[in-house]
């Protein structure tokens, strides 16, 4: 009887789900429900790591990076063991030089050959004074003991797991108390140009739509998933960058490079020549800019939160108060 | 030399380094991981399932994990002695 759903095939996963989100009391009602299909995720992620090949530098990954990086050193702190899950940790990797005092890196990713690429990265260009080991695994099934990290850090990744507050739960419990939970996800404004045209595009030639670009947090359920997360001091913060491409195609490309092409388990199997070339059109014609570029949006949602301590600041008690408000007023208000 | 060989292989590539056998659990229960030198993979032993372990890179993928029973099945056709003898008993200090 013992452990039977893990029985091989991916199919029977999900009650395995129970026990890793099961272990904390917290973990009220996750979602059983499946959106994305997270072995394609997977081969997607290995295609990313065979085309970031000759050079790993995405523009638009690395200022995502550098922006969430900057974030450590607003923090006083320092953190001496350090996770990196999956999505585009490369450029974390990359772009870390020394920030947060991190002695101890671990990098996850689902991807195998993806953490290869890190690890040979990491042999031709280490990172001074970081001792930094690899690990393959899914964000769903965090396999990092409990507080056992200072800081848990993901960049573009956790948007494609299926049950986000379980995903996030569980870096809570992998982080030390006072530990430090730092996320960028893509939001709802994400590549809506793709979205439009897509949906015009298909209504046009097939006569209805299907699912073509997955659904995406919006900015005001971050806040409310770090909360249900059961993280302290929640900090949520927008970014929007808006790439220029010369055409559809090289759009396309740059998506499949960062390995954030469709995944979603209803997706069509099929894409019709027809259909793709009438979505290229509507792109450009709706949205193209005089010089012939198109433009796509990147909404950046960034996500930080705390593992409760003592020692963090929190609210006072309701009516613990001892002087009113209408006294301070007086005192300061009406002179 | 067959055994010699398979000994230059396991000093390659056997086992995880320290810092990973500190933190490393079992993704799905959460328990703590053992590593058998034998087969070069971390095992839990409260789900009975175990991970392989490539290029000293864990694998802890849940879809990548094998029921030991099945595969306890297949290595005691391949090799001789007993299990207990030669797997190292290296459970990460649990807090």
């Amino acid at each position: 009887m013992r452990a039977s759903p893990i029985n091989l095939p991916r199919r029977t996963l999900p009650p395995a789900r129970l026990y890793c989100t099961g272990i904390s009391d917290d973990a009220v009602g996750s979602s059983k429900l499946k959106i994305f299909d997270r072995s394609l995720k997977r081969k997607q992620r290995d295609r990313a790591a065979w085309l970031m090949q000759p050079k790993p530098k995405d523009s638009l990954v690395d200022s995502v990076a550098e922006n969430l990086l900057d974030r450590l050193e607003d923090c006083k702190r320092t953190f001496s063991t350090a996770a990196c899950l999956g999505g585009s940790m490369e450029a974390i990797r990359r772009l870390l030089r020394g920030r947060g005092g991190i002695e101890k890196f671990i990098m996850m990713d689902a991807s195998c050959d993806m953490v290869n690429l890190c690890k040979r990265a990491e042999k031709d260009s280490p990172n001074e004074n970081v001792e930094t080991s690899f690990v393959v695994g899914d964000e769903e099934f965090l396999p990092f003991k409990e507080s056992s990290l200072d800081l848990i850090i993901s960049n573009l990744g956790l948007h494609w797991t299926n049950d986000l507050p379980g995903a996030m739960i569980q870096c809570r419990l992998a982080l030390k108390p006072d530990g430090l939970f730092l996320a960028s996800i893509f939001g709802g404004e994400t590549l809506k140009e793709l979205r439009i045209a897509c949906t015009v595009a298909q209504m046009e030639r097939e006569g209805g739509i299907s699912p073509r670009l997955s659904p995406l947090a919006q900015v005001r359920d971050a806040g409310n998933l770090l909360t249900r997360a059961g993280f302290s001091l929640p900090g949520v913060d927008v970014d929007e960058y808006v790439v220029r491409y010369s055409s559809s195609l090289e759009l396309i490309e740059h998506l499949r490079s960062m390995g954030e092409t469709n995944a979603l388990l209803q997706r069509s199997q099929i894409l019709k020549k027809e259909t793709a070339l009438a979505t290229a059109a509507v792109y450009q014609s709706m949205f193209g800019a005089e010089d012939g570029t198109i433009p796509a949006t990147f909404q950046v949602i960034f996500m930080t939160g705390w593992r409760e301590h003592h020692s963090q600041q929190k609210a006072k008690r309701r009516g613990s108060a001892t002087i009113s408000f209408k006294d301070i007023q007086n005192q300061f208000g009406n002179n | 030399m067959v055994r010699i060989g398979r000994m230059l292989l396991k000093d390659a590539s056997v086992g995880i380094s320290k810092t990973l056998s500190e933190i490393l659990v079992c993704p799905l229960s959460k328990q703590p991981l053992r590593l058998c030198e034998k087969t070069n993979s971390l095992i839990s032993d409260s789900i009975g399932v175990s991970y392989p372990i490539v290029d000293g890179i864990p694998r802890l993928v849940p879809t990548d994990g094998k029921m030991i029973d099945l595969e306890e099945g297949s290595s005691t056709n391949s090799t001789v002695g007993s299990d207990d003898g030669k797997i190292n008993h290296q459970r990460g200090s649990s807090s």
